[in-house]
């Protein structure tokens, strides 16, 4: 049997997927912390160990991600966009071919045009700012004291979702302020975070004309309140990628794999 | 005991100082980036010595040596901000243009002090470098010209005024009329006067002629080192050729066509020979929008970095400043004027003119003669025009199958890392097209 790994280092959480040709078989993340390179290790140690492999039973790895060039133990690396198009071929829906991924991340949040064969016809990022990924939800989570996993089943409830005006992430921070100061439900106000975070995704998403097959990646994919907003917000069906947070490391992971050159 | 020193400087002095040594810094910085690089043709070592001069060394007797700036009785220097200024009307006055749109990082920052926030950067720097009154190549210029291009340029006159002796050239922007032409040519008539009036030299026949041929000289190198750029297997990194084409700002015409002579020698020689600089797998790519202007050399580094090869570039540094000669049928006075404001209206595609649907056919020219696999659309943050044609460029590059990537910077070198992942996603998108 050969083996290959795939690492994401982000810039929030480093992710690690080790896999075979067909299917892969485990999966670790941990915090970035201030030495990714670090983390990388300690998370390739332990996945190893879990699944009782040597390290010589490792024939490539393949790093991506915002800290993709930092890691000692990649033999390549590859940009985000590649990784994300080719993870998608695992983590997509069975029967539906994809035609776009959208992967919202920690400090960027990217759209991804694909084609037949998973290569990228074309992409758009935002990079400058935070509204538009995943740290604006942590940003808000912070200030109502909830956890971020109960975002999305409090967010359906909600009645009458506030409108969230400001577009930039700490702005809108202090309009969420003044809502919780009026005693508005926070329900209403998650409901309102999650509509203003899709329109910022979807605005991206239209530039780049969407193909029909949205996978969405990343954690906040996680999140049923956030996808039905998308959903609304780009009124087409979205699917959820198999272990979201996991899509870019799957990739690269699959990119070990095919690679042709020379081995470990 | 330093508090007391530091005190008896001036602030004002202190404050440029730092300037200097940080433009000096960054401008090394990117010097010694490309004479890093193994195969840099040898008669580059010309063009970045003239950048050096400029923004290095900075001291007034190195600029221009073969034209006497130092003697008692000097040539004037007349600053232009843009292509559209009629350099040969300069020449055959006796003075000597050179162009100071900015590139500098330093200088925008000061500017950014001076102009709304939303200005481009190419006036922040021109601002910037022109109020700080230290930079040798602005300081030397008895007069510059800014023509009204865009919303930018045209206030940018008034705020250089407070420094230095501004004419304004006005320029129409709708061509396609006969009243507009022949408002231009008057415009260009008054300026020649100016020029006259500035040097106090009458411009002869003769010496119009000689300027007219001298500036088709330094056109026809420009196009030959295109020409060469073409060549299937790359021979010349694009961000050498590029500078190669920016220093003509700071030189005269004639010296520089020399030096551009040799190097398209040199670079010819390469090609007969067989000695490339970049695998002929190296996805090719071309920078149309905003100009990148030295030392701003953010995008052509990154993009080379990543693994692809600037074949051309569609702006008013490179292929713009240089495709198109002045056409003149009869050598009369009347005759060669017109051809003049005719050369510099007429095939000016720049998106300050409206309609410009000429841009669009140069671009497509220039995909398919250059071999194009990628196009990058360069916008500098508040460049609006050239931001509004990018919908235009997008659908025709579209059809033709060809990706093009919108990048949206300033000179500020703060986000070169999301700038690289984007980039070098793109140039791996254009490799595995290449490939399949």
């Amino acid at each position: 049997m050969e083996y290959y790994a795939g690492i994401d280092a982000g810039s929030t959480y480093v992710k690690l997927v080790i896999a075979t040709h067909e299917a892969f078989l485990g999966q670790k993340v941990a915090p970035t912390g201030i030495d990714c390179c670090t983390t990388a290790r300690k998370l390739f140690g332990e996945l190893r160990d879990e699944l009782g492999l040597l390290p010589t039973d490792i024939r490539r790895i393949t790093s991506t991600g915002y800290s993709r060039r930092l890691i000692d133990i990649a033999d390549e690396t590859v940009t985000e966009i590649r990784a994300h198009a080719v993870g998608a071929s695992w983590t997509g829906p069975e029967n539906t071919k994809v035609g776009t991924i959208i992967d919202i991340g920690g400090q960027d949040s990217k759209v991804i045009i694909i084609d037949e064969q998973g290569e990228t016809i074309n992409f758009a990022m935002n990079d400058k700012c935070a509204a538009g990924t995943g740290r604006f939800l942590e940003v808000i989570s912070r200030v109502l004291e909830l956890d971020i996993d109960d975002f999305g089943p409090l967010s359906l409830k909600a009645m009458s979702p506030c409108r969230i005006n400001s577009l930039c992430a700490v702005f809108a921070e202090s309009e969420v302020i003044s809502l919780l100061a009026r005693q508005t439900d926070r329900a209403d106000i998650i409901a309102g975070i999650h509509e203003s975070l899709a329109k910022r995704i979807s605005g991206m998403a239209r530039r780049v004309s969407l193909e029909p097959g949205v996978l969405l990646t990343g954690g906040v994919a996680l999140n049923p309140g956030f996808v039905s907003a998308l959903e609304d917000e780009l009124r087409m069906d979205i699917f959820v990628a198999k272990t979201p947070q996991f899509n870019g490391a799957i990739g690269a992971a699959i990119i070990a794999g095919n690679s042709n050159e020379g081995q470990r | 005991m330093n508090r007391a020193i530091n005190l008896k400087i001036d602030p004002l002095q202190r404050r440029k100082d730092r300037f200097v040594r940080s433009l000096v810094r960054s401008t090394q910085t990117v010097l010694a980036e490309l004479e890093g690089h193994p195969d840099l043709p040898q008669s580059m070592g010309y063009f970045i010595n003239i950048m050096r001069d400029v923004f290095v060394d900075g001291r007034e007797e190195r600029l221009f040596p073969s034209t006497g700036l130092q003697s008692a009785n000097h040539k004037k220097v007349v600053g232009t901000y843009c292509m559209m200024v009629p350099e040969e009307l300069i020449y055959a006055a006796g003075a000597i243009p050179v162009r100071l749109c900015g590139g500098s990082h330093e200088a925008s920052s000061i500017g950014d002090e001076l102009v709304p926030r939303d200005t481009c950067p190419v006036v922040k720097a021109s601002v910037g470098f022109t109020s700080l009154d230290l930079i040798s190549i602005y300081r030397v210029c008895d007069a510059v010209i800014v023509p009204t291009t865009c919303d930018a340029k045209r206030k940018m006159g008034e705020e250089l005024s407070k420094f230095t002796e501004v004419w304004m050239l006005e320029v129409p922007h709708i061509k396609d009329n006969e009243g507009a032409r022949r408002q231009w040519l008057e415009h260009i008539l008054a300026l020649k006067k100016a020029l006259e009036e500035l040097t106090g030299k009458k411009i002869g026949r003769k010496a119009l002629q000689t300027s007219i041929r001298m500036i088709a000289n330094a056109q026809y190198e420009a196009r030959r080192l295109y020409e060469i750029r073409k060549s299937a297997v790359p021979v010349i990194m694009g961000r050498e050729a590029m500078l190669a084409l920016n220093a003509y700002s700071f030189d005269t015409a004639f010296e520089w066509t020399k030096a551009m002579a040799r190097l398209n020698d040199e670079l010819e020689l390469r090609r007969d020979k067989g000695r490339i600089v970049v695998g002929g797998n190296a996805p090719r790519v071309l920078i149309a929008g905003c100009a990148p202007i030295f030392p701003n050399w953010k995008l052509p580094s990154l993009i080379e970095e990543m693994g692809a090869v600037i074949v051309a570039d569609e702006s008013c540094m490179g292929s713009r400043y240089f495709y198109d000669p002045v056409g003149v049928a009869e050598k009369t006075m009347r005759n060669m004027m017109a051809g003049i404001a005719a050369r510099y209206l007429m095939p000016c595609v720049c998106p300050s003119f409206t309609p410009n649907e000429d841009r669009l056919y140069r671009l497509l020219q220039m995909v398919e003669a250059f071999k194009v696999g990628g196009v990058i659309y360069h916008v500098l943050k508040g460049c609006v025009v050239y931001d509004f044609e990018l919908t235009r460029v997008e659908i025709i590059m579209k059809e033709r199958n060809i990706p093009l990537l919108r990048v949206e910077t300033d000179y500020s070198p703060e986000d070169i890392e999301q700038l690289r992942t984007r980039i070098e996603a793109f140039v791996e998108m254009l490799g595995s097209k290449k490939k399949g």
